[in-house]
């Protein structure tokens, strides 16, 4: 078990996601990083759905309640552990009544703490996750609080130290500025509701990420995009990554808790495999979005399909490797 | 299909393990020949050969890749000279593939000097980083 000791914002329970469940109105909530969470998970021989903790703001202290392995995925951290320094995107192992102190976020927004076998809260409609919306899933359905002690899963696995490329490195995007990220993007069904000097507009203004921006969704700040008359539709079905445009014209992205309908024009939606990159965009960074075909969406998803393979054949073979000696 | 350092060890410890002592690969626009030295004096390090003059501990690469002085989001290297360090504490990183092995210190100690440039290949029990240990 671990026990939270001080949180910062809510922090949460997440595993992949809750899937079956969407016609009845339920969102899916889930890591807003998923490749974070199945890198960590990978690196500790978990199940790649395994739940963790997703931590979007520091500092953040717990203690260890026995014996185990974690990993610290996702977001660059200061991050220690009974006084030794833990490296990005790295496993290691603790004692009983060790405590891990993670300072400061010099790089992305959410960092993903898992432990051998997982965080053993209760499957709720088939996922671990805290569906903040509902108040239900994960740690009683609601952000972690000091105080919080949650039973970890027994791992057998004794492992030693190892590191993994964190994943912005390997699938790192061409022309993208440090305080900007650049997501792919597909149209989506009310695009030609824009005239065409608007379309432009949204393709090269680099959007600002509004402090009103979390797990629901992303609000944007920059030039008004404005459809050429009202488009008003019935609550329909949404995905997360649909960008919407409310009659403000500042773009919403819809995320991981977002409501699984909505009446607003959509202009474009982020493609599946760079949603990760949204959830690693910092409150105050810019965004840009580029506009990307169908197949190279599915190319793209290939591409990180590929990185998680190598992962899964890179630790099994290292750790063939050391226990051959 | 490049041949990878992973693939390369890989092969060697398939060899190794089911007593095979050679294997070559040909493929067009590349060649692979392996050789397993079963030969006691020569299991040991292939690489550089330190000077036992003094009481110097030697952190070592523990698996073959490439050293990393720094984490690649990390603008400082994990040690430098005249650094006071742990035993246990990380002093490098070998990459292979996309995993960091890390290389740690033996002893506590200072450290006298990196010995291996940053990128270079390395193999299992190359010595890394001298360090003069505290008695």
């Amino acid at each position: 078990m671990i026990e939270i000791l001080s949180v910062t914002g809510p922090a949460s329970v997440q595993d992949l996601g809750r899937f079956d469940q969407y016609r009845f109105g339920v969102g899916t909530s889930g890591a807003m990083d998923d490749v974070a969470l199945r890198a960590g998970n990978i690196l500790l021989g978990n199940d790649e759905n395994a739940a963790g903790i997703e931590i979007p703001m520091l500092p953040f202290k717990l203690r260890f309640g026995r014996d185990m392995a974690f990993a610290l995925t996702g977001a660059d951290v200061e991050a220690e552990i009974a006084g030794r320094v833990i490296p990005p995107w790295w496993r290691s192992h603790v004692g009983t009544g060790d405590i891990l102190t993670v300072k400061t976020m010099p790089r992305g927004a959410r960092l993903y703490l898992t432990v051998g076998g997982g965080i053993d809260v209760p499957m709720v409609l088939g996922s671990r996750s805290t569906q903040f919306r509902g108040e239900f899933g994960g740690w009683h359905g609601r952000p972690l609080q000091p105080g919080d002690v949650l039973p970890c899963a027994a791992s057998s696995a004794t492992i030693g130290e190892l590191g993994i490329e964190p994943a912005g490195t390997t699938l790192a995007r061409p022309n993208a500025a440090a305080d900007e990220t650049i997501v792919r993007v597909v149209i989506a069904g009310e695009y030609d509701g824009f005239d065409a000097a608007t379309q432009t507009l949204f393709w090269s203004s680099s959007w600002k990420i509004t402090p009103q921006s979390n797990r629901y969704g992303y609000r944007l700040q920059g030039p008004a995009v404005k459809p050429k008359a009202p488009i008003e539709k019935r609550s329909h079905g949404i995905v997360p990554g649909v960008i919407q445009i409310p009659p403000n014209g500042q773009p919403i992205i819809q995320m991981r808790d977002a409501q699984t309908s909505g009446g607003y024009p959509k202009i474009a939606t982020v493609i599946r495999a760079d949603l990760w990159r949204v959830g690693q965009a910092r409150l105050g960074g810019k965004l840009r979005f580029e506009q990307t075909a169908y197949t190279d969406a599915l190319a793209a998803e290939a591409e990180m399909s590929a990185y998680l393979e190598r992962l899964r054949t890179n630790v099994r073979l290292v750790e063939e490797t050391r226990t051959c000696r | 299909m490049p041949i990878e350092l992973t693939d390369i060890a890989r092969l060697a410890q398939i060899l190794e393990r089911s007593g095979v002592d050679t294997i070559e690969i040909e493929e067009p626009g590349q060649s692979l020949k392996l050789v397993v030295d079963t030969d006691p004096r020569m299991a040991a390090s292939p690489t550089l050969i330190v000077p036992d003059a003094d009481h110097s501990v030697i952190a070592k690469a523990d698996i073959a890749g490439h050293f990393l002085a720094a984490h690649p989001w990390r603008d400082q290297p994990f040690v430098v000279p005249g650094q006071r360090i742990e035993a246990g504490e990380i002093v490098g990183l070998v990459k292979i593939g996309l995993l960091y092995s890390p290389i740690v210190a033996p002893a506590a100690g200072t450290v006298d000097a990196v010995i291996v440039e940053p990128g270079a290949t390395v193999g299992y029990a190359t010595p890394i980083v001298r360090i003069r240990p505290i008695n």
